[in-house]
């Protein structure tokens, strides 16, 4: 297989790859497909978009999902910043405690966020959700960007000092300009993951005015019965963002999503 | 002069003292929005869910009954419990084992002579960034009986091999698994092309010119060479299958009967369906110090196996 293919080992590699990808790209066909089924494409669409909340949806999604990037890369720009080339006490301790968050899932949590959220008034509103995911995803950010601004010479920073640039003045002229990889790779994973998000919306967010598109499925299907077709032409809807997201920064995307497995 | 430049090499030092100490106050300053919502949220829950595990509440009455450790002894007699554990085992196993298996041979495959190699990427890896609560419901009308994941097999005679899927108990759990790996074979595909682009393709090559054939490359040189990645995706995988949610809660919700329960499943129900609060908290108590027994382990043996 490694040395100069032949035409016949050419088609035998064309026909394996071809049959592996099948199962991955029937159901993706699958989902189109019905899609268009029933009423026809244009009616399916049509209803989603117009006779159904599915736009205040998509709004309440796109609040919680950039609050939630807005707000992790700020706390992971400064904390990494902090972690990684500031010198103070505690600095490895604190690291490790922020570290060990890393690998607790939301739902074993479910029941101090819902005391939280009860004691603060925060059902149906945002932060019920923003705050836990960006707290969720603040562990991985944090360490993936505080080994990256550990790399940055600091030859660059103290220059910028003695320039006369703040420690903030150097974080945002020197560290972040030179961090864009990481803080790409910061950004795609916290908005896939909040974008994406089904649990937190799902115990925080229960009045239809605030719901976001993964419950979309579940809202729709208690509202419509089983019009399958208008379902699936919401599924499309849903998923076309981060599909056309993902081609169009594939590597991001991919780096972003295994970052924290090579790490 | 000679105090001149005493006081010019003496000045950065004391500026700089200055600016160190400026910077402790200033990395503590930087520090709190995060520190405020790891601890706030991550270290109080689990206190809170300590002190709550043992309490018979229902998360309303002012005064809950203090009843010491009786969550955990009733979790250890809890049938549903160790149903949920077995649950995640198997379905741990099956999907780690295959997206393992897959993910590689695409790898290999794709690493060939093949034309649009770029276009059978993205469509591998695109179920990856798709919402699981989006691919869950798809997979729900797929895999009801007259759905397509049947009429494929009747189309390829193999008729005999239809089921009800998720509405059979003792096939639900591997249809999960089933989905489950549709989603994230892409992942560990991604893994194992990036570990293979690392591996010297002199390697490869010598091992072909010495007459070893295909398999027994990949068997004797690839597939040890990416003993990192396996013990990446075997670690992520872990912990991935104790987080499982969305899928299990959205095609089979745990059913039929508890054929499907998942400890996440089972600590949503009893904390917020079924107001079981103290028992729920002792049942994510649980879960975590498995994820943590799980991580601290496998971290244990992945260090050891990279000093050998």
């Amino acid at each position: 297989m490694f040395t100069r293919p032949t035409w016949r080992s050419r088609t035998l590699y064309q026909v394996l790859a071809t049959v592996l990808v099948l199962p991955f790209l029937l159901p993706l066909l699958w989902i189109v497909a019905i899609s268009f089924e029933g009423a026809g494409a244009v009616v399916n669409y049509t209803a989603v978009v117009t006779q159904t909340p599915f736009l205040s949806f998509v709004v309440n999604s796109l609040i919680i999902s950039i609050g939630t990037v807005g707000l992790v890369f700020a706390s992971t720009m400064l904390a990494g910043y902090a972690l990684g080339k500031l010198h103070f006490h505690g600095r490895e301790l604190i690291f490790t405690a922020i570290l060990a968050g890393l690998m607790l899932p939301a739902v074993a949590l479910v029941v101090p966020l819902f005391t939280i959220v009860k004691t603060l008034g925060l059902f149906n509103n945002y932060l019920a959700v923003i705050l836990p995911l960006t707290a969720g995803l603040l562990p991985m950010t944090i360490l993936l960007t505080r080994n990256f601004v550990k790399g940055i010479p600091d030859e660059l920073l103290d220059a910028a000092r003695i320039d006369g640039a703040t420690s903030f003045g150097a974080l945002t002229r020197i560290v972040i300009p030179l961090s864009r990889p990481i803080i790409a790779v910061v950004i795609v994973w916290a908005f896939l993951n909040s974008w994406n998000e089904f649990f937190l919306p799902l115990v925080f967010l229960q009045s239809t005015s605030m719901q976001v598109i993964t419950q979309i499925p579940t809202y729709f299907t208690s509202t419509y019965g089983s019009d399958v077709p208008k379902i699936f032409a919401a599924l499309v809807l849903m998923c076309l963002p981060i599909v056309i997201g993902y081609l169009s920064f594939q590597k991001f995307f991919e780096r972003g999503l295994t970052a924290g497995a090579i790490k | 002069m000679s105090q001149q430049l005493a006081s010019t090499t003496g000045a950065p030092a004391a500026a700089r003292r200055h600016r160190r100490r400026r910077d402790r106050l200033t990395a503590y300053l930087y520090l709190i929005p995060a520190l405020m919502l790891v601890v706030g949220i991550v270290y109080f829950g689990v206190l809170y869910n300590l002190w709550v595990s043992t309490l018979d509440w229902n998360g309303i009455s002012p005064n809950p009954a203090a009843v010491g450790p009786g969550n955990y002894l009733k979790i250890a007699r809890d049938p549903i419990f160790w149903g949920a554990l077995s649950h995640i085992a198997i379905f741990g196993a099956i999907t780690i084992v295959v997206q393992m298996a897959v993910g590689l041979l695409l790898a290999l495959v794709f690493n060939g002579p093949v034309v649009g190699r770029a276009v059978y990427k993205a469509i591998v890896f695109i179920p990856v960034v798709l919402a699981p609560a989006a691919v869950s419901t798809a997979f729900r009308q797929f895999l009801r009986p007259d759905g397509q994941v049947n009429d494929v097999l009747s189309a390829l005679g193999l008729g005999a091999f239809q089921q009800a899927w998720v509405a059979d108990p003792d096939v639900a759990l591997y249809a999960l698994a089933a989905v489950n790996i549709f989603q994230w074979t892409g992942f560990s595909f991604i893994l194992y092309q990036a570990a293979l682009s690392q591996i010297e393709q002199s390697h490869l090559e010598a091992a072909q010119i010495d007459g070893a054939g295909t398999w027994r490359t990949v068997r004797h040189i690839v597939v040890p060479q990416l003993r990192p990645t396996h013990l990446t995706l075997i670690l992520t995988g872990v912990i991935g299958s104790l987080k499982t949610f969305d899928i299990v809660y959205l095609i089979t919700g745990g059913g039929p009967g508890r054929s499907t329960e998942f400890l996440t499943t089972y600590i949503y129900k009893q904390s917020i369906l079924q107001f079981h609060v103290g028992y729920g908290a002792a049942l994510s108590i649980v879960m975590l110090l498995l994820a943590l027994v799980l991580t601290v382990v496998q971290t244990h043996l992945y260090k050891l196996d990279r000093e050998v």
